[in-house]
């Protein structure tokens, strides 16, 4: 993937460049707004990620502008202000994902990866099907291999966000905000007594496990069983 | 510089003009009173002779200077003083001193001397007309007793001027220093406290007057400052504290595996213990600037109507599984449709901490209860209870300080700050938290404001 970076810290701009370009991407490094902006209307790139307190142009100002001129390319926001009204903010000046300073490297790049692919947005999906699993949005049903699987609300929406991140590395932070919308990080482990509920009801007994550990990162939902 | 500082302040000022105001209106008071009795006595002595003249004439006309003669002769007191002359001017009868040969008014000085003979001795008015034989007949008055009056009111007038200038003087000196000596007393508390005495407060008399309501603002200003100081010391010593422990333990894993680490794995070890360190340091660093957040109030701004039966039942939902895994039981009796202004966010996370606290710090087989109703004034009650061991009655008070951990708790995982960002959060709703005894356990109560809106009760546990 091609990725431009906008970070004025240069040790942050270093380390997310090799940290990048060690999975394979190729990253243009931005150290100021007006550079990011110009390298953002010039090049095509996939993911774009933009630090919020920047010299001379800030973040939001680079991203209104970047959407103003009709590029729709993802936006990630880095930022060390990680209020409501601060994402709210990011959110509505057209980032698509949030990121608080500092942050696990992993975390990070499951968040490029989950953006890069994410579908369009005017696809809209009744029934998400993965491997021999099918899930029926409307009815709130789940099958796998045929067989039926009762699942609590809460376990169902963490399947459908696992579902739609299929073969993508899924963070406990990711899975936190977006099942639960919770924006801070619990002492206990909550998530990971609830992926293993949903694993005992949607892996066990079958012979191919869905869901699998990523170690130090998170989950990932395998599409190829 | 005593004498500069007064003359300069304020209170001087005000002294001044108001002596101003009262000199002028005794100088206007005065020439008042000094033009209305000058007028008053110089009508009357003009009506005398007036009269007097509408008596004589007639007679003159009748018997000429006969009449003037018998006149003065009846003139005991010798009130007026006569003179008829001739239509040329000339002396016929009566005083030759008072040659006045123009009809009318006149007003003038007798020569020293001329006058002796009668008791006029200094300014004389008189009247003089043309009777219908011609001849001119005057009627005299001595006013200068007049003039005697209106001396003794000037030099009255002018002693009341002085002595108002000395009293107008002396009251506005010692008003000044009166204010003068309150707002130095003000100033040197000040000084006090700007050199380092932070627990000097501004004295009262007692009066209640301005400047005891003033100090008593300011007192109570500074006594503001002083706990929002104290605060910040001991939040800087608890940081000082608390982050030195796992800094140190940091430190020393990192040492430790750079002699005697030997194999990637050890190393790798090492690394995720350090990283784990660093993660909690990160932690309580993000509590603390959110509790600073909370605390500054900013977030109300943003208030929104939030689900509270909503956000208890997320919560509950969240935590059931790790709680059974725990060998510990989450109960929920949350009524439905319970909605305050809030901030749904922060809410989440007070019952999320409340709920962590409860089965984080309880032994195996605790049953935890969230519950959530309203109470008869309409405001909504929300509870997390449990039957663990419970808080000391002497320690409830302290465990809502940040960093305060009992003496039980220092080996569990966790840094302190729980309910200081519980207590905080409240009290950005403002809202109450108190602590109580559940006999066995705790109960940890949160009454938020009066519930905005209820809507139909769907059953929920």
């Amino acid at each position: 993937m091609k990725i431009l970076v906008i970070e004025d810290d240069n040790e942050t701009g270093a380390y997310l460049r090799r940290g990048l370009e060690e999975h394979g991407h190729v990253v243009d490094l931005a150290a100021n707004g007006r550079d990011g902006l110009f390298l953002a209307a010039a090049e095509a790139y996939d993911v774009m990620i933009v630090d919020r307190m920047l010299p001379g142009l800030d973040g939001l100002g680079v991203v209104k502008t970047v959407r103003g001129a009709g590029v729709r390319t993802p936006v990630l926001f880095l930022t060390t202000l990680g209020g409501v009204g601060d994402r709210v903010e990011g959110l509505e000046a057209g980032g698509d994902d949030y990121l608080v300073k500092p942050f696990a490297f992993a975390e990070l790049l499951a968040r490029v990866n989950a953006l890069a692919r994410r579908p369009p947005m005017a696809q809209i999906e009744t029934v998400l099907k993965i491997a021999d699993l099918e899930m029926d949005l409307i009815g709130r049903k789940v099958r796998r291999a045929g067989r039926e699987i009762d699942l609590q609300p809460r376990e169902f929406r963490l399947l459908e966000y696992l579902i739609r991140n299929a073969d993508r590395v899924v963070t406990r932070t990711m899975l936190l905000e977006n099942v639960w919308e919770f924006h801070f990080d619990p002492k206990t482990n909550i998530v990971e007594t609830h992926v293993s509920r949903l694993r005992s009801k949607v892996d066990k007994g079958f012979e191919a496990e869905l869901i699998e550990t990523v170690r130090g990162s998170g989950y990932r939902l395998r599409a190829a069983a | 510089m005593r004498l500069r500082s007064i003359t300069m302040g304020t209170g001087f000022r005000l002294a001044a003009v108001a002596a101003t105001i009262v000199l002028v209106s005794i100088l206007i008071l005065g020439f008042g009173i000094y033009s209305t009795v000058k007028g008053a006595l110089e009508g009357q002595v003009r009506g005398g002779i007036e009269r007097d003249m509408a008596d004589l004439a007639p007679l003159v006309e009748q018997a000429g200077a006969a009449a003037l003669q018998t006149r003065s002769t009846q003139d005991l007191q010798r009130r007026f003083a006569y003179r008829l002359a001739s239509p040329e001017g000339n002396y016929l009868s009566g005083e030759r001193w008072l040659d006045i040969r123009k009809p009318g008014w006149t007003e003038f000085e007798t020569a020293d001397g001329v006058a002796r003979e009668v008791p006029f001795d200094g300014d004389v008015l008189v009247l003089t007309e043309r009777l219908r034989s011609g001849l001119l007949l005057s009627v005299a008055s001595d006013i200068t007793w007049i003039d005697g009056v209106e001396d003794s009111l000037l030099t009255q007038f002018t002693w009341a001027l002085l002595i108002g200038i000395v009293l107008a003087l002396g009251a506005g000196a010692l008003i000044a220093q009166a204010l003068l000596r309150r707002v130095d007393a003000v100033a040197r508390t000040a000084n006090a406290i700007i050199a380092g005495d932070l627990s000097r407060r501004i004295a009262l008399t007692g009066s209640g007057d301005d400047f005891d309501r003033l100090a008593i603002t300011l007192n109570a200003m500074l006594d503001r400052i002083a706990g929002l100081m104290e605060n910040l010391r001991q939040v800087s010593n608890d940081i000082a504290h608390d982050l030195r422990t796992p800094l140190a333990r940091l430190r020393q894993g990192l040492e430790d595996a750079r002699a005697r680490a030997r194999t990637t794995d050890s190393y790798q070890e090492a690394v995720d213990r350090a990283i784990g360190e660093a993660d909690g340091l990160l932690q309580t660093f993000s509590a603390l600037l959110r509790i600073a957040q909370i605390e500054a109030g900013a977030r109300r701004a943003a208030f929104r109507p939030v689900d509270l039966s909503d956000a208890l039942q997320t919560v509950v939902e969240a935590y059931e599984p790790a709680a059974e895994d725990s060998g510990r039981r989450l109960i929920a009796t949350i009524t439905a449709g319970i909605v305050v202004p809030g901030d749904r966010e922060l809410v989440v996370q007070l019952i999320a901490n409340l709920v962590e606290n409860a089965l984080c710090h309880t032994p195996v087989g605790t049953d935890v209860a969230v519950s959530l109703s309203t109470d008869p004034d309409g405001s909504a009650i929300a509870a997390v209870t449990d039957n663990g061991p419970g808080i000391p009655a002497s320690e409830r008070e302290a465990v809502l300080r940040r960093f305060y951990r009992l003496e039980r708790s220092r080996t569990t995982p966790g840094n302190g700050l729980g309910l200081s960002l519980a207590a905080a959060v409240v009290d950005l709703h403002r809202g109450a938290l108190s602590l109580h005894d559940n006999q066995p356990g705790l109960k940890v109560e949160i009454r938020f404001g009066p519930v905005s809106h209820v809507h139909s009760a769907r059953g929920c546990s």
